[in-house]
């Protein structure tokens, strides 16, 4: 009604010093939530360009049955404005003046690549150039090791089928090369025109056309809900995504901010449930005042209410206002590392969670007590009545318990995130009411005196209720904080572990059996021995418990694999990375058996104990799975779908060997040599896509120090929001201390070890509840191992205490800068 | 409004009535009896004194004559209205309306100007231009200096003018002061008490004031003892007496 409207104004309210804190905890909740949430959406953005580049494009639609799509297909996505290109790949002979060989061609079209950029050379000598197109028609740019084999040079002719082409460039690197062992024949680019003159495509070629797409976002995604009903099962349409090269790191990095996002509407919920519920609590008086004055409880609660929607609103303004420059502060920051055009962009979906965060916390928190402040009696402004016991309190903290982790979920829709980050508060808040009872029944036998540490710790017991309740929010902020500390590091060690500096960076196929110890002695005397060879088989899988594959996979499950030539090899050892997960491994001197690789297996629906069967050339090979086992596809090691024991069914067939190796940089050269010695060793350089990914993951390392400086932040605000509660009672006590001749120094010290006690107890609790926090969430989003982080144990609580006792020294100071009188008189 | 007291003249209506009010307060064991079978009238315009020890219940006793809270057993009539019948939003709307207050602690928003605290029930109750009735009201208690000033900064004597002056800018027609002068030094509290007294007789606004202060008691028309929760109305020979 009119008489609670009349009494809204932002200007009145903004002199009480619990409104200004409330409004600034709604402004760090908003500002921290937006920014996280806005440069985490940047961030995925960028990444996702800058990994697009590995398809050439953002998306790719191949056709594996050897026919063109429909026309129809291009104009639609071209009409929906994206950009598209197009290639075909074939396996050919070509032909030199004297020398033929089997090629793997690659023909594009002038729009090609849509993304990232082809490097090549005009000479074995001459200096690499990046350029955004492939070879003009009427001209090739082929393998260096083509060039050798066919013993030809720059400006000769290569003959492709029927057509004749120019050798007018050597092809260093393509950006959609990628690691792609599956055509392991020498490399040709030429022009999409040029392949008709050719007449080497004909009904029922091996063919392959593939489709390029870029452009926004969501027009890809909506040009693929249109697409997708007309696919057939032999279309396949990738996205970065499903590159298996890197996705896992991305992955992570996601769920890294992803957590980093649900850590901060965390702290920035108890950052303005504490606020909002001190606001609560210290207006008794006032309701009891405007009552007297004749307002009714259901005005009281209008007013309240309104209040509350007010500042949230003007909170929201104010942390988006703080957000925007931050989220565009970090996003040029990024731009910089990346060499990259950054697009801002205010994502929706990323300031919502931040602008609810701020008005469910805002109300879930301050709401039931101010409620209850309707029930204050009219009578407090005459004679002062017992304030709220604990007991209401209980509610509270379950309402409070139920909007956190709504929102939690809200953000992040990851339920073991909700649950891990649970387990860890519920963990925290049972062990402080144990501390709790401790601290009643030890601290109690302790009686004051004139030393520092018996009245700091007196005065722990004499404000129990508010050290504890200060303890628990100060151990659920080190919680939080802790827990995006300790994920981090292990994220990053693991990151470190995947891709160590040395990893191999090169791969040598096709090495015939006569050449292995040559090889090997070629790179042991550089310094750089190879370290694993697998022998490689050329085969299909043909049948399947007897049956041909074909028929009995049904036709929505046929898989890439089934339609080409699988690289099958045979091991003894089970490599590091691969992990067994049905069957067993092969035992020493067996010899029959196949071990699969999980993923084929599940799309095959074959389990053990199912007979393939496999045609290598002309032969026929048939054996029992005795395996099932998971390969790390980004490991950039060999990786093979199917393996044979040593001896068993591959070992009469005619096989090559294949081995991955680390090249420094300098050593490049060297490559050269190599291949003048062994000119049918094909050289596969992935350096720059190791370097790629590296410049991925430290892109994303910066970004996550940067959002943990902003948690910290925030974490600090709010034990500054919390110290800040009691401080009014705390300086009162001060000035009395003083009035009765407490010495200065004494109140000084006993006050900052009081905190430093607080603090350290917090920091204690807070580091544990993050290591089980940590430990749940490493099994349930990292997939990776759990070790105590002992480093953390000690410096955390430490840390935690010395901050504490500052914020203890901070707000003594005008207990004493001012007379004991004036300060008593001030604080009435 | 139909108020059937209307019909009388005025001075025939007691303000106040008040029959056989007792106040009891459970505790953890026992019941406590703070007032006993109070009765009384006060006639309208009248100033009257409640005199009484700390404890003897003379607080309880304003609060429920103000109706901010209510009796165990007995009733309370305010200008016609029965009180303690009354539901606490009813209570509060017929307080915005006519009744105001004075505290011994003052009782001012921190966070407000004198200005504001001033306007405070000028806002509730809807009066037109509150500002400018708060500005003359502060004038008119000496502190048209200090408009801007939050209690904080101003002294005790003053801060008790302010709430003097929101007390009566709602032009209450009864007017509850709870020890006004028991947080001031005597100076201070006999400019307070000249204030509240000359100001409730230009308004002719009816006092009931609670205090320990027997001076300030004396400059009231009527006044009655209060010890242990039981009231007693002096003959007028023992008043005067204690006036001299």
């Amino acid at each position: 009604m009119a008489a609670s409207k009349k009494l809204m104004s932002v200007k009145r309210d903004w002199r009480e010093r619990d409104v200004r804190v409330v409004l600034s905890a709604l402004v760090i909740a908003v500002a921290t939530v937006a920014t996280i949430a806005l440069f985490a959406s940047q961030l995925q953005r960028t990444l996702v360009s800058s990994a697009s580049s590995f398809l050439a494009a953002d998306r790719q639609l191949e056709a594996e049955n050897g026919r063109p799509v429909p026309q129809a297909w291009m104009q639609e996505a071209e009409q929906r404005g994206l950009e598209t290109a197009r290639m075909v790949e074939f396996s050919t002979m070509v032909y030199g003046a004297d020398n033929f060989q089997l090629v793997s061609v690659k023909a594009v079209n002038n729009e090609y690549p849509l993304r990232g950029q082809v490097e090549y050379q005009v000479g074995a000598d001459a200096a690499r150039q990046t350029v955004s197109h492939g070879p003009p028609p009427g001209e090739v740019w082929i393998n260096p090791r083509l060039l050798r084999l066919l013993e030809l040079g720059i400006g000769d002719s290569l003959e492709v089928g029927n057509h004749e082409l120019t050798i007018s460039g050597l092809l260093v690197r393509e950006p959609d090369g990628g690691f792609n062992m599956s055509s392991l024949a020498p490399r040709v680019m030429m022009h999409v025109d040029d392949v008709e003159p050719t007449g080497v495509i004909k009904e029922g070629s091996r063919v392959e056309y593939v489709y390029l797409f870029a452009g926004e976002e969501s027009a890809l995604n909506d040009y693929y809900s249109w697409l997708q009903p007309q696919l057939e099962p032999s279309h396949e349409w990738e996205g970065v995504r499903d590159g298996e090269t890197f996705s896992r790191s991305l992955e992570r990095a996601e769920r890294f901010l992803l957590l980093g996002g649900s850590l901060a509407v965390m702290l920035a919920a108890v950052a303005v449930a504490v606020a909002s519920r001190q606001y609560a609590l210290s207006q008794r008086d006032t309701v009891a005042l405007l009552k007297t004055l004749g307002v009714s409880s259901k005005g009281i609660g209008r007013l309240y209410i309104r209040r509350l929607a007010l500042w949230g609103i003007v909170g929201a303004i104010g942390g988006l206002l703080v957000a925007l420059p931050l989220y565009w502060l970090m996003s040029s920051v990024l731009g910089d590392v990346l060499e990259q055009q950054i697009d801002y962009q205010l994502d929706p979906n990323a300031l919502a969670p931040a602008l609810l965060t701020a008005l469910v916390s805002l109300f879930a928190f301050a709401y039931p007590p101010i409620r209850r402040l309707r029930n204050v009696p009219a009578m407090r402004v005459l004679r002062s009545q017992p304030g709220e016991s604990g007991r209401e309190a209980v509610p509270d903290l379950i309402i409070a318990a139920v909007a956190i982790f709504g929102l939690v979920w809200m953000y992040a829709r990851e339920i073991s995130l909700v649950l891990s980050l649970l387990g860890g508060l519920a963990f925290l808040l049972g062990t402080l009411g144990l501390l709790g009872w401790l601290l009643v029944s030890t601290l109690r036998k302790i009686s004051g005196g004139g030393n520092a540490w018996r009245l700091a710790l007196v005065g722990l017991y004499r404000h129990r209720r508010a050290s504890l309740s200060q303890i628990a929010v100060f151990a659920m902020t080190l919680m939080l904080a802790a827990t995006l500390i300790l994920v981090r590091t292990s994220l990053l060690d693991d990151w470190q572990a995947q891709l160590p500096e040395d990893a191999p960076n090169h791969f040598l196929i096709n090495i015939s059996p006569q050449a292995v110890d040559e090889v090997d002695e070629f790179w042991s005397e550089r310094g750089h021995p190879l370290e694993q060879l697998y022998p490689m088989v050329r085969g299909r899988l043909t049948e399947l418990n007897g049956q041909p594959v074909k028929e009995a996979v049904t036709k929505e499950e046929r898989v890439g694999a089934l339609n080409r030539e699988l690289n099958l090899t045979w091991m003894e050892e089970l490599p590091e990375d691969n992990e067994v997960v049905a069957g067993e491994w092969f035992e020493e001197g067996q010899t029959d058996g196949v071990s699969i690789e999980a993923e084929l297996a599940g799309k095959l629906g074959v389990s053990v104990g199912d007979e393939l069967g496999f045609t290598i050339g002309s032969d026929k090979v048939t054996e029992t799975v005795t395996s099932i086992r998971t390969v790390q596809w980004d490991s950039m090691k060999p990786n093979f779908y199917m393996a044979f024991p040593p001896g068993g069914g591959l070992e009469d067939m005619p096989a090559t060997w294949i081995t991955a190796f680390f090249l420094p940089a300098d050593m490049k050269g060297e490559l050269n040599d190599f291949s003048r010695r062994f000119p049918t060793v094909s050289v596969l350089e992935i350096d720059h896509v190791i370097e790629r990914i590296q410049a991925i993951v430290r892109q994303v390392t910066q970004a996550i120090e940067a959002i943990l400086a902003l948690i910290l932040a925030a974490a600090l605000v709010v034990m500054a929001a919390v110290v800040s509660a009691t401080m009014q009672d705390r300086q009162r006590e001060g000035a009395l201390l003083r009035t009765l001749g407490g010495r200065q120094s004494l109140l000084v010290r006993s006050t900052m070890l009081e905190f430093a006690l607080l603090g350290f107890f917090a920091g204690i609790l807070g580091v544990v509840a993050a290591e089980g926090a940590v430990w749940a969430l490493q099994f349930r989003m990292f997939e990776g191992e759990f070790r105590w982080h002992w480093q953390a144990v000690l410096p955390i609580p430490l840390l935690s205490a010395l901050v504490l006792a500052l914020f203890g020294r901070w707000q003594l100071k005008p207990v004493l800068s001012v007379s004991p009188m004036l300060l008593l008189r001030r604080l009435e | 409004m139909s108020d059937p007291s209307e019909h009388k003249p005025e001075s025939q209506r007691p303000m106040l009535k008040v029959s056989n009010l007792t106040h009891k307060v459970s505790l953890e064991t026992d019941t406590l009896t703070i007032l006993q079978g109070v009765s009384l009238e006060i006639n309208r315009g009248e100033s009257v004194a409640i005199v009484g020890r700390s404890g003897s219940g003379k607080t309880t006793l304003l609060g429920l004559l103000a109706g901010l809270d209510t009796p165990s057993e007995g009733s309370v009539e305010l200008d016609g209205s029965v009180i303690s019948q009354l539901s606490e939003d009813d209570r509060a709307k017929l307080r915005s309306r006519r009744v105001g207050f004075v505290f011994q602690s003052f009782q001012l928003l921190p966070a407000l100007t004198a200005l504001e605290n001033v306007m405070l029930p000028l806002e509730l109750g809807g009066f037109d231009s509150p500002q400018a009735k708060a500005r003359e009201l502060l004038e008119r208690v000496g502190l048209g200096e200090r408009l801007y000033h939050t209690p904080r900064q101003l002294s005790g004597g003053e801060q008790q003018r302010v709430a003097i002056a929101r007390a009566f800018a709602s032009e209450p027609s009864i007017l509850f002061a709870d020890e006004p002068t028991g947080n001031l030094d005597n100076r201070t509290g006999a400019d307070v008490s000249d204030l509240l007294m000359t100001l409730n007789r230009e308004q002719g606004t009816t006092l009931v004031m609670v205090t320990h202060d027997e001076q300030l008691a004396a400059r009231c028309s009527r006044h009655f003892n209060i010890e242990a929760g039981i009231l007693t109305e002096p003959s007028t020979s023992e008043q005067s007496e204690a006036v001299n």
